[in-house]
């Protein structure tokens, strides 16, 4: 993957209501090529919401969401709404990131397995490519879905919590496969949690609370000040409660 | 239809205060039969004289019959009610106490040595196999000869209720009378004809046994083909060994559960099912037995017709 | 041996309606078992039943239209099965309903709709013959119209077969990639309603879905891939079509519920005795466990 067909992402102006309430609102900025982006930010900022406007699946009720040059999204949602029972099998799952190119009807080449069974070993579930996926733990399920993505092979990843409930161990190896995808030269964008995780592994921060706070490098984005301001865009009351304190001390 | 309530109206409370019922001046008699056969007798032996009423129309199912507030409003204000009798209409005797009714009651089965059978259903049309009794066959009018006795009870009764016109019923009487015996040969000649081996048919009717003796042919039930119940395998099984063995190709099935089930019954075995037979109602006026010369006259034809292909 | 031989193979040397019958039941068996699978497994079984019931007035207006006819009711009952899944589905999309809910509303209006309109211009004679239809009256046509829709099915499901699978497992995936899931979701909706119409001919539409789901349902205790489900499924639906005539035969029974009873028996027992996940792996069976 060279650096050359990394797509940027730019958002103009971008409002994209969710159940007629604006989840985000008037955000500018731009995800450069190949850069690795944490978005971060409360409950209920809007992030999920991003993501899913940058895939395609919302549409923006104003502006514009610009990738180029265009190409594939491996997207992994936050809560897959993954049938869990289903009689399939973690290799055919692994397969089927191979969708672009055997579509509905196409043939599974030898190469396309090789690269899946490449990948079911990357994640660190080798031997277990024959296991229904309704027998796998929390964490070789998620183990699996990045498997899938690195079969999809695509420029431009979307995460959205993809650490939520899994365990420290699986979290590190994860954590050194996003590493890997952007020491691959392609552009990554995951929504995170855990502050600690973000100042360790990810060089750029996007700070949301429905509108942008703060976009750049993560030293400059995480700190008080921002952290204060994003409490004080969701809780005004606090907020003035706060300052009025402040004024009389 | 205001007109003739009033006049029931006036008749009834003249009726209330006078022992003998007395005729509204100057109408026809009113008359109310309980079912289309009847009515038609009642209309060819009283012409313009009387206006006649049907409670059960064409088509309908006597037995069976769920009576509507207008039927009680026609039978209070009727002068006359021609039933057949013989535990035909089970419901008749709650409609006459609910209306109120002072006609006079003609039962036009009176005098006919009446045919027992086996109680499919009670008063209120339920069926009960299990506590089936022989009770009298009501469908006597499917003998012409029984036929002429109901015209004579209705005419008989015609004249004691509007006695100025008694000549006239006691004449139309005899002429139809003449005409429906002159028919009774007829269908018998019609139906001799046909060689006795071959005067069997199988039928879901269970209307017809006054005719099967009278005009010599055997009608055999269907074994497990009832008009309610789908019916299982193993009673299209047993109908179609039935038909085998009978060797009998005269299938006459009424307003059976599913005809598609009776045409694949026919194809399988060879039988043919025949055009409809009217056992217990006229057919509407324009079909091919809407009066009771025209039904039995259809009747036998279509008989032949399918006896001949045994 | 003659003994078993008369009570088990001979109704059907004997009468050509119980061959036909038996014919109808393994096309009805085919077609079904792979849709009824699919429908459980994506989760859609009252949805299936439901459709089955939103057949009812378009069934009973080509019923009007052409009598016991059976193209004008298959017809009939295919537009009104279509209508309902489709509407459904958009009121769906475009407003805060959800797919459920807007499908019972729909279906139960359906339902009313097919009697009332059967009742005010039939006998209750006819309308039981919607609802309950009759396999034993199956002619040459309807068998013809059944083994159709089955081979039709099985060739839709052989080419829609992978992104149907997806959609089942995991639908966000395919959609992010691109993969026409609306489409593919459409397609399967119309192969589960042609399904039905095959079925209603034969079973009515009270119990059409009865020999589509009930045999699905019980393949889950013994078969685990999706082909696997599929044909035993069939195999099931084949047994107790088998069964069912069999009874009707020579116990009297009227022959759609003994078919679907006797289905419903078959799940009983896979639900107590099956080798995956039944009553007796989960309480009786002390093995190791294995996957």
């Amino acid at each position: 993957m060279s650096r050359a067909s990394a797509p940027e992402v730019v958002l103009h102006d971008l409002t994209v209501a969710y159940d007629r309430q604006p989840a985000v609102h008037h955000l500018n900025g731009r995800f450069a090529p190949a850069s690795l982006t944490a978005l971060v930010g409360p409950n209920g900022a809007g992030k999920s919401t991003l993501l899913k406007t940058i895939v395609g699946v919302l549409r923006p009720a104003e502006g514009r969401v610009a990738r180029s040059p265009a190409g594939d999204i491996a997207y992994l949602p936050q809560r897959a709404e993954i049938e869990r029972d289903f009689p399939i099998a973690v290799l055919d799952t692994v397969l089927l990131g191979h969708w672009r190119r055997i579509g509905w009807g196409g043939g599974v080449t030898p190469a396309m397995r090789e690269t899946a069974l490449a990948a079911v070993a990357a994640v660190g579930l080798h031997g277990l490519e024959q296991r229904t996926v309704g027998s796998l733990s929390v964490g070789q399920f998620q183990r699996m879905l990045f498997a899938r993505m690195m079969v999809q092979d695509a420029p431009l990843i979307l995460l959205d919590e993809p650490f939520a409930a899994i365990d420290a161990g699986t979290t590190a190896d994860l954590l050194a496969l996003i590493a890997r995808w952007h020491g691959e030269g392609r552009t990554v964008i995951a929504v995170l949690h855990d502050l600690a995780q973000v100042r360790d592994n990810f060089p750029e921060t996007l700070l949301l609370a429905r509108e942008g706070v703060a976009w750049g490098a993560t030293e400059t984005v995480l700190t008080l000040a921002n952290l204060q301001r994003v409490r004080d865009l969701l809780d005004p009351w606090t907020a003035e409660a706060l300052a009025g304190e402040r004024r009389r001390a | 239809m205001r007109a003739r309530a009033w006049f029931g109206a006036l008749a009834l409370i003249i009726g209330a205060t006078m022992p003998v019922p007395v005729l509204a001046q100057g109408g026809p008699v009113k008359v109310v039969a309980t079912f289309s056969i009847l009515a038609d007798l009642a209309r060819s032996v009283g012409g313009d004289k009387v206006a006649v009423t049907t409670l059960v129309g064409p088509d309908a199912d006597t037995h069976s019959y769920q009576p509507t507030p207008s039927d009680a409003k026609a039978v209070a204000a009727a002068d006359v009610l021609v039933t057949n009798g013989l535990g035909l209409e089970g419901w008749l005797d709650r409609l006459k106490g609910a209306a109120g009714s002072r006609a006079r009651t003609i039962v036009a089965s009176r005098g006919i040595a009446a045919l027992t059978m086996e109680e499919e259903a009670d008063a209120a049309g339920q069926a009960r196999p299990d506590k089936a009794k022989r009770v009298s066959d009501p469908h006597a009018w499917q003998n012409l000869a029984n036929g002429q006795i109901y015209v004579a009870n209705i005419v008989a009764g015609l004249a004691e209720v509007d006695p100025a016109n008694a000549g006239f019923y006691r004449q139309t009487g005899k002429a139809y009378n003449a005409a429906l015996a002159a028919l009774d040969r007829k269908v018998k000649d019609e139906i001799a004809a046909v060689p006795r081996t071959k005067r069997r048919v199988i039928t879901t009717h269970d209307a017809f046994q006054y005719f099967g003796k009278a005009y010599g042919i055997a009608f055999i039930a269907p074994l497990g083909i009832s008009t309610e119940n789908e019916p299982s395998a193993g009673d299209i099984g047993r109908l179609e060994r039935q038909i085998k063995s009978e060797r009998i190709k005269a299938l006459f099935l009424e307003n059976v559960t599913n005809p598609r089930l009776i045409e694949q019954i026919a194809k399988d075995t060879g039988a043919i099912v025949g055009p409809p037979l009217y056992s217990d109602a006229l057919s509407k006026p324009g079909g091919p037995a809407a009066s009771y010369a025209a039904m039995f006259e259809h009747n036998a034809a279509t008989l032949v017709a399918g006896m001949l292909m045994n | 041996m003659t003994a078993t031989y008369a009570f088990l193979i001979a109704p059907f040397l004997e009468f050509s309606f119980m061959r036909r019958a038996l014919v109808g039941c393994l096309a009805l068996a085919i077609g079904s078992g792979p849709v009824g699978t699919l429908l459980i497994l994506r989760r859609m079984s009252l949805m299936g039943d439901a459709l089955s019931h939103a057949v009812l007035p378009g069934a009973a207006i080509g019923f009007l239209v052409g009598g016991l006819s059976l193209v004008s009711m298959s017809i009939g009952g295919a537009i009104a099965g279509l209508a309902v899944a489709l509407i459904s589905g958009l009121v769906t999309r475009m407003t805060a309903l959800r797919e459920d809910a807007s499908f019972a509303a729909f279906y139960l209006a359906s339902l009313a709709l097919g009697v009332l309109i059967v009742s005010t211009h039939g006998s209750s004679i006819d309308l039981l013959n919607v609802l309950f239809g009759s396999i034993l009256a199956v002619d040459d046509a309807a068998l013809l119209l059944i083994a159709g829709i089955a081979t039709v099915s099985l060739l839709v499901l052989a080419v829609i077969y992978r992104p149907l699978v997806m959609e089942c497992f995991d639908p966000g995936f395919l959609r992010s990639v691109g993969g026409h899931g609306g489409l593919t979701h459409t397609l399967f909706l119309v192969l589960v309603v042609i399904n039905l119409v095959a079925g209603f001919q034969a079973l009515g539409t009270l119990m059409a879905v009865g020999l589509m789901m009930l045999p699905a349902a019980a393949a889950r205790f013994w078969a685990r891939e999706v082909w696997t489900l599929s044909l035993t499924s069939a195999a099931i639906a084949l047994a107790s079509g088998y069964v069912g005539l069999l009874l009707s035969y020579h116990a009297n029974l009227p022959s759609g519920p003994a078919i679907i009873l006797t289905a419903a028996a078959c799940y009983c027992v896979s639900l107590l005795v099956g080798t995956r996940d039944s009553v007796r792996t989960r309480y009786f069976v002390r093995s190791h466990i294995h996957v």
